[in-house]
């Protein structure tokens, strides 16, 4: 069952509230390091330390630069999926498989998954130790990682994304009960798979089934290597995401434009809407203006008080620089908007 | 001292006998220090190209090592001994600028001046400038290679209309035309194909033609004049595709070039006893080809970096006689050579490599080949792809007819350029490179052989988006 926006603790936000998706800039000294890694040139132990540095340096960019909310960067995830995938028993790992780090490892399930704890809830309260602001976990979907799995076990992608919904359940949980004000999903492969997202909006139910904090959905065309892995509209995610147990979707509007936003005009969704205004495809910095820009379009078909600010998607690909300034534009945009509603 | 066979020209190697005894010779006579001699290696090229920047014997010397390199085609019994004393004690002849990466040598101002005077050397030489290429035709304009280009390009529109996803415009670029044929014949079969599946993708093809040379993009109109509705002439630098296009990034499903890669600014890396380094380079005229240069066109001989400071900068009818201008042009081209010498990286403390690659990355991509080896940057071709992929549709593709060295080994066995071809400059791309580049870019490179013209050195480059 959903849960009612009233059991939610209410987050101590601004109108407008910033965020980053997810990841802040991977260093190209970290990319080194995790090589290093792979290599066996350093230990396990010494890349725990380095993770952590990295992990504090995200969290007070974040806080330099502006953001109400905060993520730990994700500086120790390869890629949306493997970080994941590594921690549910039961799934199988061919780790020659991978040539970079950023790699997707060869995975497979070939029997029922077993339920057990993924160790996330370490990394929210990492994030809590290092930062008094509100903060935000983000979690890949079930969609996702069953597209990234070769199943043969299951008698379908729905029956394993479902199952996996169900392990992944009880960490969220986990994370909700350590008090994670806000959990995001992640469902990047929805857009190159139009076709699966009725059921795909069945797992992520499962997947929020008696979570009780406040869930939101992120969903973009992709952003391996720094580009989009499709093209197209987000009208295929209408009716079917309108079921969704989200209070909040998030959509990349800044490279795409901003066309799509007359979809929340048209069906009227009772979710709130986060506004992607920062390209991270692109290193160009965007002015506090061509946010505001965007942010103006946004209040077009949804109310101040239900509208997020967000980039496209996470600054994984962007020079660490770039990402600090086009975050900034970011809240430097924000602001301009929130001082024209005489916030 | 260590000799390298780097060819396996058979001909060519029955020189090897004859450069050990001549090198003993200088030794016992005393024009070489034994301890120099100890740390010498020395390369026998077979320089493919007739015209080329090689003296017969050149040395390239480093802090703590020194290179010889005998172009075994040119070498005889009679010029050997000579020609390695010269190249022992230095370059004789007037330098036209300081060392350099080669990348920004002068070499590259001469070549982007032929390109913008390409009618100008065409009628002087009485060719167009493809019957230059080896083979004297482009293998970007054969008939059956454009046929099975449009059938990929036709099927991937049909397979995006399957999924819903084909855009209303279909957005293809060739980056430096040539004459326009290849681009001519491309759209041409691509129309006819159309009609004859009746799918109606021809009006909303978007063809994009780019080219530095205004002059270039000129002439090739009239090869796509049945289209030109659906064409755009396009200045571009295609060093920085996206300076130009930066408003269809992921936009382009289609993008193509010939023999481009390997006409763009190039630079060399050795690794020598583990450590790298780069070879900086000098273009000079022989003494010899400057006194013969200075009394014919009638200029001071100290005066000839002016001449050709005049000559780039404003064109061949610099003196008021084009005729003229041509004429020394040409000459002054063969003439010039390029000196060398070796600069450790830690010496280079402003080290820039292309954009794409650092000094851990190439290590990484090296680390797969043992012992001593000198290879292209290519870092005219790297900057190039890093700077065009971003215009790639997601579904969208570059392919790139060129020669390619795909094995970084196969520098052992073979000499990749420079060579000259008429006015322009020609390398050989390395493709292992680029291969370890993409990569992390996002995209994985394959390379076809060119099937279509026997004993073609033309591989195709495409690519595939990396999961």
């Amino acid at each position: 069952m959903s849960i009612a926006k009233t059991q939610i603790r209410q987050m101590k936000l601004p109108i407008l509230p910033t965020s980053m998706v997810g990841s802040f800039a991977m260093p190209g000294w970290l990319e080194r390091l995790k090589t290093d890694y792979f290599a066996r040139r350093i230990s396990h132990h010494d890349l725990d330390e380095i993770y952590d540095a990295a992990a504090k340096a995200a969290i007070k960019d974040q806080e330099v630069a502006g953001l109400d909310i905060i993520t730990d960067g994700e500086p120790r995830r390869d890629n949306v999926v493997d970080y994941f995938l590594e921690r549910i028993p039961g799934i199988q790992i061919d780790r020659s498989s991978k040539k970079f780090y950023y790699d997707f490892y060869d995975s497979s399930v070939h029997s029922k998954l077993p339920t057990a704890s993924l160790g996330l809830v370490r990394d929210f309260q990492f994030l809590k130790a290092f930062t008094d602001h509100e903060t935000k976990i983000c979690i890949t979907g079930p969609h996702c990682l069953t597209k990234r799995l070769r199943n043969q076990f299951y008698p379908s992608d729905e029956a394993l994304a479902m199952d996996l919904a169900r392990v992944m359940n009880l960490e969220l949980k986990a994370l909700a009960k350590a008090g994670a004000g806000l959990i995001q999903i992640d469902e990047p492969y929805y857009s190159g798979f139009p076709e699966d997202v009725s059921w795909g909006i069945k797992a992520l139910n499962t997947l929020v089934d008696g979570v009780d904090t406040k869930i939101g959905l992120h969903v973009c065309y992709g952003n391996r290597y720094g580009k989009p892995s499709w093209e197209g509209s987000y009208r295929y995610l209408f009716p079917a995401v309108l079921d969704a147990h989200i209070q909040q979707l998030t959509l990349e509007f800044a490279r795409r434009g901003g066309e799509d936003l007359d979809l929340f005009r048209e069906f009227k969704p009772s979710f709130d809407l986060g506004v992607g205004v920062i390209d991270v495809k692109n290193d160009e910095i965007e002015t506090a203006d061509m946010v505001a820009e965007h942010i103006r379009r946004a209040l077009a078909v949804m109310p101040a008080e239900r509208i997020a600010v967000l980039p496209d998607c996470g600054c994984f690909h962007l020079a660490r620089d770039v990402a600090f300034a086009k975050l900034k534009a970011m809240v430097e945009g924000t602001k301009m908007v929130r001082r024209e509603l005489g916030q | 001292m260590n000799l390298h066979l780097n060819h396996l020209n058979a001909k060519a190697a029955a020189v090897t006998p004859m450069v050990v005894e001549a090198l003993q010779k200088l030794v016992a006579a005393g024009d070489m220090d034994p301890a120099q001699f100890a740390g010498l290696q020395v390369q026998l090229d077979w320089v493919q190209y007739k015209q080329n920047f090689r003296e017969v014997v050149s040395v390239t010397r480093g802090a703590k090592v020194t290179d010889m390199r005998i172009d075994t085609r040119q070498v005889t019994p009679d010029n050997l001994r000579p020609e390695m004393l010269r190249a022992l004690a230095g370059v004789e002849g007037i330098p036209l600028e300081d060392f350099k990466s080669f990348r920004n040598s002068i070499a590259w101002e001469f070549n982007k001046r032929y390109w913008g005077n390409l009618g100008d050397w065409e009628r002087m030489t009485g060719k167009g400038y493809q019957e230059a290429l080896p083979g004297g035709k482009s293998d970007g304009n054969q008939d059956d290679a454009v046929v099975d280009s449009v059938a990929d390009f036709w099927s991937l529109l049909r397979d995006m209309e399957t999924r819903k996803q084909l855009p209303p415009e279909f957005f293809i670029l060739e980056i430096g035309v040539g004459s326009g044929t290849r681009c001519g014949m491309f759209v041409e079969k691509f129309r006819q194909l159309d009609q004859q599946r009746g799918t109606s993708y021809y009006p909303r093809l978007r063809v994009l033609m780019g080219d530095y040379s205004l002059e270039t993009l000129d002439m090739s109109r009239p090869a796509v004049k049945d289209h030109i509705h659906l064409c755009s002439f396009l200045a571009l630098d295609a060093l920085n595709p996206l300076k130009t296009l930066s408003f269809l990034r992921h936009k382009i499903l289609y993008i193509h070039s010939t023999n481009m890669y390997d006409n763009l600014p190039d630079e060399e890396i050795m690794r020598r006893d583990g450590g790298l380094y780069y070879v900086h380079m000098r273009a000079y005229v022989p003494m010899p080809d400057a006194v013969r240069l200075a009394e014919k066109y009638k200029f001071p001989l100290d005066g000839l970096r002016g001449v050709v400071d005049k000559l780039l900068a404003i064109g061949p009818d610099f003196g008021g006689d084009i005729e003229c201008g041509m004429s020394f042009w040409a000459e002054l081209w063969k003439a010039m050579r390029l000196e060398e010498q070796m600069v450790a990286f830690e010496d280079l403390p402003d080290l820039m490599l292309p954009t794409g690659l650092d000094v851990p990355r190439l290590e990484d991509i090296l680390a797969g080949v043992s012992g001593d080896l000198r290879f292209h940057l290519s870092s005219g071709a790297l900057e190039s792809f890093v700077n065009t992929i971003p215009l790639l549709h997601p579904r969208g593709y570059l392919q790139v007819q060129d020669i390619f060295v795909t094995d970084l080994n196969d520098y052992r066995v073979g000499f990749h350029g420079p060579g000259k071809l008429d006015g322009s400059i020609v390398n050989w791309v390395n493709g292992a490179l680029l291969k370890g580049v993409a990569e992390r870019t996002g995209y994985d490179l394959h390379f076809a052989p060119y099937r279509y013209r026997k004993e073609s050195k033309t591989s195709v480059l495409y690519t595939t988006p990396r999961e």
